[in-house]
């Protein structure tokens, strides 16, 4: 078997988004959960206007691996409750259409 | 008035729900549920979560015929419960608290459950029984806290009914339980169990490892049960799920018992998945009627898991003048019922 590399590594994800307001409620969201103890990484998250910035540096590259991976399942589900619930001005026009819509299950499901 | 929307996810519902002062205006939720024989595991179950979350938001908005702005606040499950589901919770929560522009509050489940069940019954200052998957109490309130008589020192009561189902390969839909509730009907014979009752405390491990052993001789491994196997022949699953539940609930029904002696309370008020059990309900409605007490039940729209408790028991705290900085949103699997300062109660 070959030898296991135990090596110190890091990585630098650098994620745009539509406008600096988003960046900023993705950043918000993002930056309260500290990494489990034990994994031995360290996660830093910056604002860099409409661009996030994380940082991570890990022990090894596995738990770099597990790390990146548990944290884009977090910012694609912060993503898609941007997208689907937009910022309240921009959703405004479109919630009529959604009305009716609503209007025509909400009578299925009564 | 305070509307206040509020998102659960502790174990394996995820539900949201709406309600505007007292009253309800939406209670959604989503089950994962697992093949026959199979538990729910953390990471998938927060993929089941993650799938369905938005939808059972928008579900609930339409329901409750409101729009964001309706909104005062959005509360979302902190703790107890599996970390890669609550926090599938708590990022749809700070995400929409920080996109409507609406503060933010953290609630512990098992405060919702007792809130939602006080709220439903009109139980004024009830003895609680809370029980379900993940935890077994009995719960009393007393300056500004819930505080615990008495609990499971192992599993929870829920745990060790969803296991047993596991044995026998009972589907987990609607639930384990609730199969197993209906499999005791046709149980005659009552098959003598371990009954383990340690001052308030209850243990449940004990006695799944017993009837795991009566139900199915030939996985068990300790040689020195092997004189069960005899009684094991003729055990039959439906006399195991009988006895199972006369044992577990005559544990519950004697501590809580012992709590409305202890605190000279008339009233009890069970909660938690568990608690939409029929069979317990009637024997707890014994021994209340036996000490001219009143019992408060409720069910499984309310018992089980939901997102409306969280959002009641959100309420309740935002009106009371709790506030929790975005910052400390986070979610934690440890979470006692007796941490939280009960702020909106003034007895």
């Amino acid at each position: 078997m070959p030898p296991v590399a135990v090596k110190p590594c890091e990585s630098t994800l650098r994620l745009p988004f539509e406008t600096p307001r988003l960046a900023e409620i993705a950043y918000r969201v993002l930056s309260v959960d500290k990494e489990p103890r034990r994994n031995f990484v360290q996660k830093t998250l910056n604002l860099e206007r409409d661009v996030l910035v994380v940082h991570f540096c890990a022990d090894q590259v596995k738990n770099l691996r597990t790390a990146i991976s548990s944290f884009f399942e977090a910012l694609l589900l912060c993503q898609d409750t941007i997208k689907q619930f937009g910022d309240p001005t921009s959703a405004e026009p479109e919630a009529p259409q959604q009305d009716n819509a609503g209007a025509q299950s909400g009578s299925d499901s009564a | 008035m305070v509307c206040s929307l509020g998102i659960e996810g502790s174990a394996n519902k995820i539900g949201v729900g709406i309600i505007r002062d007292g009253e309800v205006l939406a209670n959604v939720r989503r089950t994962y549920i697992t093949p026959p024989g199979e538990g729910f595991l953390p990471n998938a179950t927060a993929k089941h979560h993650r799938e369905v979350i938005l939808a059972l938001v928008q579900e609930s908005l339409k329901e409750a015929k409101i729009k964001p702005s309706d909104l005062d606040v959005i509360c979302y499950t902190k703790g107890p419960g599996m970390a890669p589901p609550l926090l599938v919770g708590a990022i749809v929560a700070r995400t929409l608290s920080l996109l409507w522009e609406k503060p933010l509050l953290g609630v512990n489940h098992c405060i919702g459950h007792i809130e939602m069940g006080r709220h439903i019954t009109g139980a004024q200052n009830p003895i609680i029984l809370y029980v379900s998957g993940g935890n077994t109490q009995v719960i009393a309130y007393s300056n500004k806290k819930y505080r615990i008589f008495g609990e499971t020192i192992d599993i929870a009561v829920g745990n060790c009914l969803d296991r047993f189902a596991r044995i026998l390969k009972l589907p987990n839909d609607p639930s384990p339980g609730y199969n197993i509730e209906q499999m005791a009907k046709e149980g005659t014979n009552y098959i003598n169990l371990p009954y383990v009752v340690k001052g308030m405390d209850v243990s449940f491990s004990g006695i799944l490892s017993h009837i795991e052993a009566l139900a199915d001789p030939t996985k068990n491994p300790n040689k020195r049960k092997k004189t069960l196997e005899a009684d094991a022949s003729v055990a039959k699953p439906a006399d195991l799920c009988f006895s199972l539940q006369e044992t577990i609930f005559a544990m519950l029904v004697e501590i809580t018992e012992r709590a409305m002696a202890h605190c000279g309370s008339n009233e009890v008020l069970i909660v938690g998945g568990v608690g939409c059990n029929e069979r317990l309900q009637k024997m707890m409605g014994i021994m209340c009627e036996e000490r001219g007490g009143k019992l408060f039940a409720i069910d499984e729209r309310y018992c089980i898991d939901n997102g409306l408790m969280i959002a009641h028991a959100g309420a309740e705290m935002f009106k009371s003048g709790s506030r929790m900085p975005f910052e400390e949103s986070f979610v934690t699997q440890r979470y006692r019922t007796d941490e939280v300062l009960v702020t909106w109660r003034d007895d």
